[in-house]
């Protein structure tokens, strides 16, 4: 376990740097800059604009001025919002998106899990029919056509939620719902099948035949077997979770880490965007180390090396 | 073997037990009208081929046949003045596992591989016994101690793939016998093991049953488990028992022809200068079943009147009784191989 912990950190390291460099030369090979606005300064204070960011040095001094600052965890200000550090703006805008994501990904857990468990014990039944069909909807439909549509019927014509904004709870059920949905339809289905190929193991019918209470036989004897899958998806859903919310939180006009990366990516503020893409590539690769360790948890013949 | 030790009260009694499937390929009868009787102490032996409805016929008493697909179309099986078959589920499942507990042909399978032996020892007995979770595990030790498990009290902590395979069929019996009961369904126990395993197991079992009395209902297709365990045997042949008769009789005078059938198709110790005759053709399918005698294709001694009667079990001389309408001892014997690719030309 442990020495599994320290390659994994390894890893990590690794492909954050890749990561890193790949977003870096991208981001230097779209036409435009920072300081390419639709205003033309005088060419010394152009040039002086630029000195500041190290923008007029050759690209690798550039990537080792950056790449050197980013070890020790400085993203260095913003290039386009002058008075900004990058951080300031990742510590202003992650509280927001973590938010919006631990309330999705609670949501995609709940409703995924309840709804595959249901749809698995009462098999061919209508309501396992009518989860199925919404699970297929919740996975073709793309969340930003859902978040439109939520709007209009739960925001223009009930009224129940207002249509944008952040800070009461109500404000935070709409946005995480819409980026919750084709989460919590995947996690169904997977629950679904997971619980449909354990109720068949043999080891439930003996736990039937030592005359446990079905309810103990679902939930002491097959829902373990069933999370396995749902668990080795949470890693892949987490970046999901991340990439939806970039749209969402657009969308619903909050002010999270997703809506200062697309400002910072239209404006090619380079410094604000490599910042939130190294922070959203380090959970994900947290995230991910997380479900192995949980997986191991779960299922004891699973060890780690 | 030795026969039945005892004249004791009948525990268990099925009759007429039909159960059917409904599949994607028609109605499938897997238990056409059985009946038989358990006796407290006693090893019934249930023998038959693959699909003869043998697993079938257990799983009906424990209520653990899977409905839909299938259904209990008619029968009884008595257990103390109660109907095992008309029991609602909720009673039934106080006498699973408690009074009447069983145990599966593939113990690699038939335990959870994410819980603890203790873990699946011990529900048994707080459910059924009221145990404290102190008690139980001090009750799931001494079981894994009886049914031979070295060190129990540290292997009782550990998980069912940390155990080799004869050793979590040790864990499925001690988890069976927990609560003392008086029938033991074994389903095939011993087919997944090997042949040192086999004999080991079958030892265990026998000597727990000296102990504490349970009735057995082995369930297997190998007769050599059945001469080493039974008192009495069955023989089961597409749904229907065709032979019954104590494990010696059996043995020496087969009645019916499926029977003997069997057993010259195994080698055997006492006859090993004795041809091995396979027993031509396959087991009928079940949702087509030929009229009259659903043996008589593969029969070797099939009369005319074979394809219009299904024989009734009558009394044979001795204690046993038998489906068949010829006496096989005087009866010629033909070729059922070449009678079968007659009828499939």
């Amino acid at each position: 376990m442990i020495r599994f912990l320290i390659r994994r950190a390894v890893w990590i390291v690794i492909t954050l740097w890749l990561v890193y460099t790949l977003s870096f030369f991208l981001m230097l090979a779209v036409p435009g800059g920072p300081m390419s606005g639709e205003r033309a300064y005088p060419p010394e204070i152009e040039k002086m604009r630029k000195d500041r960011f190290h923008l007029n040095d050759p690209w690798p001094v550039q990537y080792w001025y950056y790449l050197s600052n980013a070890c020790r965890g400085d993203f260095l200000s913003s290039q386009v919002l002058n008075d900004y550090e990058v951080s300031e703006i990742i510590s202003q805008g992650f509280p927001i998106s973590a938010t919006l994501g631990v309330l999705a990904m609670s949501m995609a857990l709940i409703l995924g899990l309840s709804a595959g468990i249901i749809a698995a014990l009462w098999r061919n039944s209508l309501l396992d029919v009518f989860f199925r069909s919404l699970a297929t909807i919740g996975i073709a439909v793309p969340n930003f056509i859902l978040a439109g549509l939520a709007i209009m019927i739960f925001v223009f014509q009930l009224k129940w939620f207002p249509a944008a904004g952040w800070g009461k709870p109500i404000d935070m059920v709409l946005p995480s719902l819409c980026l919750a949905a084709p989460f919590a339809a995947y996690i169904s289905r997977l629950t679904r099948t997971g619980m449909l190929d354990v109720l068949g193991q043999d080891y439930i019918r003996t736990a039937y035949a030592k005359g446990l209470m079905p309810s103990t036989v679902v939930l002491k004897h097959a829902v373990r077997g069933a999370l396995l899958p749902v668990v080795s998806y949470l890693g892949p859903a987490v970046a999901g979770i991340l990439t939806g919310s970039l749209v969402i939180e657009r969308i619903f006009f909050l002010p999270g880490l997703g809506t200062h990366f697309i400002e910072a990516v239209t404006q090619r503020d380079y410094t604000t965007s490599l910042g939130i893409v190294m922070v959203s590539t380090a959970l994900v690769l947290v995230m991910n180390t997380l479900v192995d360790v949980s997986y191991q948890l779960l299922d004891p013949r699973i060890k780690l090396k | 073997m030795s026969s039945p030790s005892t004249s004791h009260e009948t525990l268990l009694r099925v009759e007429d037990l039909r159960v059917e499937f409904h599949t994607d390929d028609g109605l499938v009868t897997a238990v056409r009208g059985v009946d038989w009787e358990l006796r407290a102490g006693e090893t019934l032996g249930v023998v038959g081929e693959s699909g003869s409805g043998k697993s079938v016929t257990a799983l009906a008493l424990m209520g653990l046949i899977p409905q839909p697909p299938g259904k209990i179309v008619s029968g009884r099986a008595m257990y103390r003045g109660q109907d095992l078959l008309k029991m609602p589920s909720r009673a039934l499942s106080d006498i699973r596992g408690n009074r009447i507990a069983m145990i599966f042909q593939d113990p690699m399978t038939a335990l959870n591989p994410f819980l603890t032996v203790e873990d699946q020892l011990t529900e048994v007995t707080r459910r059924h016994m009221g145990l404290s979770a102190r008690e139980a595990t001090a009750h799931a030790i001494d079981m894994l101690e009886k049914v031979g498990i070295p060190s129990a009290s540290k292997r009782v902590f550990e998980y069912p793939h940390q155990f080799s395979g004869g050793m979590r069929q040790r864990v499925m019996i001690a988890m069976a016998l927990s609560c003392k009961p008086d029938i033991l369904i074994a389903d095939e126990p011993t087919t997944a093991l090997d042949v040192t395993i086999q004999a080991q197991i079958l030892e265990l079992m026998k000597e727990l049953q000296e102990q504490e009395g349970t009735a057995i209902l082995m369930i297997t297709h190998d007769l050599g488990v059945i001469a080493n365990i039974a008192h009495r045997v069955q023989v089961m042949y597409a749904g229907r028992v065709v032979e019954k008769a104590t494990v010696d009789e059996l043995f020496a005078n087969p009645r019916h022809p499926y029977t003997l059938g069997l057993l010259e198709s195994a080698p055997r110790v006492d006859k090993l200068e004795a041809e091995l005759r396979p027993i031509p053709g396959q087991p009928p399918d079940l949702s087509k079943l030929p009229g009259g005698c659903s043996f008589r294709p593969r029969c070797p001694f099939s009369i005319a009147d074979c394809s219009r009667i299904d024989p009734p079990l009558v009394k044979s001389n001795s204690d046993g009784s038998y489906a068949c309408l010829v006496n096989i001892d005087e009866a010629p014997r033909h070729d059922a191989t070449s009678q079968i690719s007659e009828e499939l030309s």
